[in-house]
């Protein structure tokens, strides 16, 4: 690679960026009052989806002159649309409207557990974001009496003190899985693989994987880590089978997520995982976001998330499973509106990731290894470098992600209001309540 | 085949008199899979297979399970002995019993004649078995023989004539196989009726199989008492749940004289069924097993390849031992490879295939190259020789006991197990068992490997036990320790007949009654465990006594307790232990193998309770042990005997575990610490993603060992691994406290002596993409090279290397018996351990620069 060809880091922009919110602080940059900064987002998250996030964030209520539902992709959730009711048919009040959805629907002896909103917090592991933004969405999991996950790096000792509104995860590289974390779960969280970077198993560079990364990984700092595409002890549906029962043998009382990207036989996947023994099939689409997944993997393997959720549903309709089985969607699910679009395809409930980090101040831009320094993203999300951290304080981001959720709720809430429903179960599977926008009709 | 174009072209032409049909999107999901098969020089009743299959119940999920048996029994199914050798049983599954009529019209009376008609008796009623949720097919055995018009028939509506084929009984097996398929479009493809299909058609030989597990097709089809020289149970796991016709349960029948299991599933099943698709064959029941089974057949009967060439184009030799072979077989495999690279199932698989050829009952294991799946092969040859190949040990060890606890000439314990290398240039990891007709009017076993090379299965020494004799003769002092005894005992024991022999037994079971359980344990262990010359006796079948004698001993610890050993009144019962180093036998028997009821979840109640040592016994596939105990267990530890499952020590923080005997797939997984000791063998993927902890095996580790691991763990392998040691390794810098693998690629000898394998390590993946630690390996004469290694390098031992490896290398002598001096001893003389040893470090740039580069864009 020619040296002139590589990037300026920090970029002048950069530079005026953080000069400014060290000025004027970190909620300046998030009313959307202001001028829509140039070179901010792209066509699926757009300027105006990242300005509506920091609104939220920073409010608590949805802002008034962005579009706050829907991108600009030209497909999937931004050319669908609901076929609201007649103003006179709307619930009247939408305070009432239940949003909690049941997360064990096999009827066994395990926890019968039951998040206030229909979201939880998609897997970011130490190492690839920092204790504080592990802490701080824990917390607010605890307020919301949801959940996050841990991703695959380890339980920082702290995530204890919320360890009811933990999700362990248990991916393929097996890093800082033990018993202990496996035993605190309420959920364990298999994660066969992710919808950016399908069969591309993961990489945590060796100079992101420092010293607390790395005991908290039981590796050795500064070595780079890999993690292998598939489970080296899972090929097959009957090795599924035993893996679960590994777990289950270390905490019986833990439900089972199995987390599994969205190839074309994404149906047969689900169909397994539960007979398995899977409380949860959590599909991650295409969409998902990953500073870390390469170009070439993202949006290109995996199927968006819009046509595999409605085809798992109505497979696991056919084989009758279907009620006994908490279909979780991930992978590009933005806004309210989109949960209500992935709930109305055949979910439960979704999992948000990139939509938390916007609303502790990511801006999208792509920079979270942090250029050839790799001391990690420049807003302090996804870095556990000692300095670059300090800018996620956890009771600003938790403040954040409160408010960022209420938001959600009360548009979630208003669109179910606006449909005649009074319980976000009933949305599930509605395909009928939805309509396909075209691009000429506009 | 003389002209397999003809026939092919005949195939065509049938298939275009015949509908199309499409792959159902759904149709192609296939699971994993659990299997036991074997071959016996006497004929074995099905109710021996029962217990094993039982116990592999885990690896299946109840929607599919079969058999196939080969050798068969001429009066169990009513026919003569000449009729069974020379017709063919054409076995016929029908689901619906109205269309027996018309089949038999249109397919067998038409076609054969028909020289008896065999009804398979079956269970009154099939709600009995409550895993069944549909009923199983009335099952039709006609022994027939092609009719002269018939074959006129098929010659002429195939433009065949009789000079295509090499014998009569060629012509007739392809008649026979275009009729089975004509036979299931009619009756089970078209319009998805599934009304009657053919289950196998074969001489002397048939399948069965249901919808259920595999032991309820003995329990519903009555094949307790059934014979058959050659058995092959298999439990299917298909992905989807509603499964109500057996057609694609296993074994595939697909085959003229052969059964084929499998164990996985195939990533290219599209491109395998368009393979055949262009030699004029069509899938009519959409599973990877099918086209295998079709795959099998074309090679082996149409193209008429020997067996050899039959194992490449399933499974093609590559890397290192591509290289390895000798000019003429490469130039063969390159060709077989480049023109049925397309037919060659790719992914995870281990075909088990039996198959009647003439008067030889055969069969035949085949791993595939990355071994991916779990498989076991063994044998003992007593008076009577029995070879088995199955999913793991338990399966073949429960045939066993089943079989000793009637009939003396076998033993609970074979003369050798080992985890086949799929691909290799010295075996072909595939064996072939042939039980062939003797002289004396008996059978005689013979295995071979697919070179065809006859592999030795005569181990030396007398297994016909004979009573204790009062006394041994051993000259007992009056007070001993195991390990000071140990010595003296090994060094009389070669004189040592049967009767003196088990009258030692007698006199340690004396000691532990009258003076400490504690000593005669150990030295039973020892007696056990360690490799010594065992003289005129056959280690095996002495090695089974030795366990039997330490059983005796522990199975009165529940009843009357000691000092050492306390024990279970009765499953669930909590004692709390009189001492912190009491013991605590668990007899793993009535728990289940795995669940909140499982042996595991007990002993987590067991430590709950106060036990801190634990002594597990009469495992039978019983995983994860060990598991479950939570952080810092370094007081704990547990000692295994039996066939243990997967996951043993898994998870393990500060724990020791002794492992008497092999030891299954998945063991030590994120091993944390603590100490895991294997008396014998590893499976699979033995210490994935392992953090640390020590960890030592006497023998080999088959696929994958220590991939993933990362931090500090510490192992030896004092045999050698098959492929991908280490891969993806991500430890520290030994000499900073980081992690290595030491292998010393021995082994033992009948008489227990010392030598060193052909090559300390065979596969052509050793170190590969690993970014840390480091392999030590003793290779004193090089004849590793770094084209074994991806991304590693050969760099010189030093002091400071010795140092980090010595210790663990005298421990390993502490457990195995395996003295330092002996592995620095090369040729006679005493080495330095720079001349023994190699270090293998990752080389950091050329592994990790795409990856970085990649990475680092962003």
């Amino acid at each position: 690679m020619a040296k002139s060809k590589l990037p300026v880091f920090p970029s002048e922009t950069l530079i005026h960026k953080i000069t400014h919110l060290m000025h004027d602080g970190m909620d300046a940059r998030t009313s959307g009052e202001f001028e829509i900064p140039p070179a901010l987002g792209d066509a699926r998250w757009t300027d105006e989806l990242i300005l509506s996030t920091w609104h939220m964030a920073a409010t608590g209520t949805l802002p008034d002159n962005l579009n706050y539902k829907t991108g600009e992709s030209n497909g999937g959730f931004d050319r669908l649309d609901f076929k609201l009711l007649d103003e006179e048919q709307w619930l009247k009040h939408s305070e009432d409207i239940k949003t909690s959805i049941p997360l064990n629907r096999r009827g066994d002896h395990r926890k019968k557990l039951s998040p206030a909103i229909p979201i939880y917090g998609g897997g970011m592991s130490y190492g690839s974001v920092s204790v504080n933004v592990m802490m701080s969405r824990a917390i607010h999991a605890k307020n919301w009496n949801t959940y996050m996950s841990t991703g695959e790096g380890g339980y920082p000792e702290e995530l204890y003190d919320c360890r009811d509104h933990v999700i362990t995860q248990v991916a393929t590289g097996l890093f800082g899985v033990e018993e202990k974390s496996i035993q605190a779960a309420p959920i364990v969280e298999f994660k066969y693989a992710q919808g950016a970077k399908p069969g591309l198993g993961g990489h945590l560079l060796a100079s992101k994987a420092g010293e607390e990364v790395a005991k908290m990984r039981g590796s050795v700092p500064f070595v780079s880590l890999f993690s292998p595409f598939p489970f080296h002890s899972t090929y097959s549906v009957e090795d599924h089978s035993k893996h679960i029962d590994w777990v289950q043998t270390i905490n019986p009382d833990a439900l089972i997520s199995v987390k599994v990207s969205t190839p074309h036989d994404v149906d047969m996947v689900a169909v397994g995982s539960y007979y398995a023994g899977a409380h949860i099939i959590h599909l991650d689409g295409g969409f998902g976001g990953t500073g870390a997944a390469p170009e070439i993997a993202k949006k290109n393997i995996a199927m968006p998330i819009e046509l595999a959720v409605p085809k798992v549903h109505k497979f696991l309709i056919k084989e009758g499973i279907r009620e006994n089985v908490t279909l979780i969607a991930s992978g590009g699910i933005r806004t309210a509106d989109d949960i209500a679009k992935a709930i109305a395809l055949g979910a439960d409930g979704v999992v948000l990731g990139t939509s938390d980090l916007v609303a502790m101040g990511c801006t999208r831009c792509s920079n979270c290894e942090g250029g050839p320094s790799g001391r990690g993203c420049p807003w302090g999300l996804t870095t556990t470098d000692i300095e670059l951290q300090e800018w996620v304080q956890q009771e600003w981001a938790v403040k954040r992600l409160d408010n960022y959720y209420t938001a959600l709720q009360w548009r979630l809430r208003d669109i179910l209001r606006k449909l005649g429903l009074s319980d976000v179960k009933e949305l599930v599977g509605r395909t009928d309540l939805l309509v396909y926008t075209r691009s000429d009709l506009k | 085949m003389k002209n397999a174009e003809a026939l092919l072209d005949s195939r065509r032409l049938m298939n275009s008199r015949l509908p199309k049909f499409e792959l159902n999107e759904d149709d192609a999901a296939e699971g994993g899979c659990g299997v036991v098969g074997l071959a016996c020089e006497i004929p074995v009743a099905g109710r021996h297979l029962f217990n094993s299959l039982e116990q592999m119940r885990n690896r299946g999920n109840g929607k599919g399970g079969g058999v196939a048996m080969v050798g068969l029994d001429h009066e169990q199914f009513g026919v003569s002995p000449e009729i069974l050798k020379n017709d063919y049983l054409y076995a016929v599954a029908y689901l619906d019993d109205s269309v027996r009529k018309d089949v038999e019209e249109q397919f067998i009376n038409s076609n054969f004649d028909v020289d008896h008609t065999h009804e398979v008796p079956t269970m009154e009623n099939w709600q009995e078995l409550e895993n069944l949720d549909a009923q199983p097919p009335n099952v039709v055995c006609y022994f027939i023989r092609p009719k002269p018009s018939a074959v006129q028939k098929f010659l002429s509506d195939g433009n065949l004539s009789e000079s295509d084929f090499p014998s009569k009984k060629a012509m007739w097996d392809e008649l026979l196989f275009q009729n089975t398929h004509k036979l299931n479009v009619e009756y089970y493809a078209k319009e998805q009726r599934a009304d009657a299909f053919v289950l196998s058609h074969g001489q002397n030989m048939i399948i069965l199989k249901i919808v259920g597990y595999a032991e309820d097709v003995i329990r519903y089809y009555r094949l307790d008492d059934v014979t058959a020289h050659v058995w092959i149970g298999h439990h299917r796991y298909p992905t989807r749940g509603r499964v109500t016709h057996p057609g694609g349960a296993h074994p595939f029948g697909q085959g003229v004289d052969v059964a084929l299991v499998h164990n996985g599933d195939f990533s290219n099943y599209v491109s395998v069924k368009d393979y055949l698709g262009q030699r004029g064959m069509e899938p009519l029941f959409f599973t990877d097993t099918e086209v295998a089974a079709l795959g099998f057949d074309l090679h082996s009967r149409v193209y008429g390849y020997p067996m050899e060439y039959v194992i490449e184009s399933l499974a093609p030799t590559g890397e290192l031992d591509f290289v390895m072979l000798p000019d003429e077989k490469q130039e063969v495999y390159e060709a077989i490879q480049k023109t049925h690279i397309h037919g060659s199932p790719d992914g995870p698989w281990f075909f088990i295939i039996a198959k009647a050829d003439g008067l030889t009952h055969q069969l035949i294991g085949i791993t595939d190259t990355s071994m991916l799946r779990p498989q076991v092969f063994s044998y003992q040859r007593g008076e009577v020789g029995i070879a088995f190949c199955g999913s793991e040990k338990q399966v073949i060890d429960a045939v066993l006991e089943s079989l000793s606890s009637e009939d003396k000439r076998f033993w609970r314990r074979c003369d050798e197990y080992w985890n086949a290398r799929g691909g290799s240039y010295t075996d072909g990891g595939s064996f072939i068992f042939d039980v062939n007709p003797d002289e004396k009017g008996g059978h005689e076993l013979t295995m071979s490997n697919k070179f065809g090379a006859i592999v030795d299965t005569h181990p030396e020494g007398n297994f016909e036990i004979e009573p204790a004799a009062m006394e041994s003769g051993f000259d007992w002092p009056s007070e001993w320790t195991a390990i000071d005894i140990f010595p003296q005992i090994v060094s009389t024991f070669p004189a040592f007949d049967w009767p003196a022999a088990r009258g030692l037994l007698s006199e340690i079971g004396s000691h532990a009654s009258q003076h400490s359980r504690r000593q005669a344990v150990d030295l039973l262990c020892l007696l056990l465990n360690r490799k010594y010359d065992t003289g005129t006796l056959r280690t095996s079948r002495w090695l089974d006594c030795v366990e039997d004698a330490i059983m005796g001993i522990l199975n009165h610890a529940g009843t009357t307790p000691c000092e050492y050993f306390s024990g279970q009144k009765s499953p669930g019962h909590l004692p709390e232990p009189q001492n912190p180093s009491q013991a605590i036998v668990v007899d793993a028997r009535p728990y289940p193998i795995e669940g909140t009821e499982s042996l595991a979840r007990e002993l987590v109640a067991l430590y709950r309770t106060g036990w801190r040592n634990f002594v597990v016994t009469h495992c039978h596939g019983h995983r994860f042990i060990g598991n479950g105990f939570g952080m810092e267990t370094s007081d704990v530890r547990i000692d295994v005997f039996g066939s243990v499952g997967d996951y043993l020590g898994s998870g393990s923080d500060g724990m020791t575990i002794h492992m008497h005997g092999n030891a299954q797939d998945q063991v030590a997984q994120i091993h944390k610490a603590g100490t895991l000791v294997v008396h014998g063998d590893v499976g699979q993927c033995y210490g994935y993603g392992a953090k640390g902890g020590r960890l030592f095996v006497q023998g080999n580790a088959a696929g994958r060992p220590m991939i993933n691991s990362v931090g500090s763990p510490k192992l030896v392998i004092n045999g050698t691994a098959l492929d991908y040691l280490a891969e993806s390794f991500m430890a520290g810098d030994p000499l900073e406290g980081g992690g290595f693998v030491v292998v010393n690629g021995l082994q033992f000898e009948s008489d227990g002596e010392i030598s060193e394998l052909d090559t300390p390590y065979p596969g052509g993946n050793l170190f590969s993409l690993s970014s840390g630690g480091a392999i030590y390996v003793r290779d004193p004469t090089n004849v590793l090279s770094s084209s074994q290694l991806n991304g590693g390098e050969f760099v010189e031992l030093t002091d400071a290397d010795w140092d980090v490896i010595q210790p663990l290398l005298v421990e390993n002598e502490e457990h195995f018996g395996i003295p330092l001096a002996r592995l620095l001893t090369v040729a006679g003389e005493m080495q330095p351990p720079s001349a023994v040893y190699r270090k293998i470090i990752p080389l950091k740039n050329k592994a990790l620069s795409v990856e970085d580069s990649w990475a680092g864009k962003h």
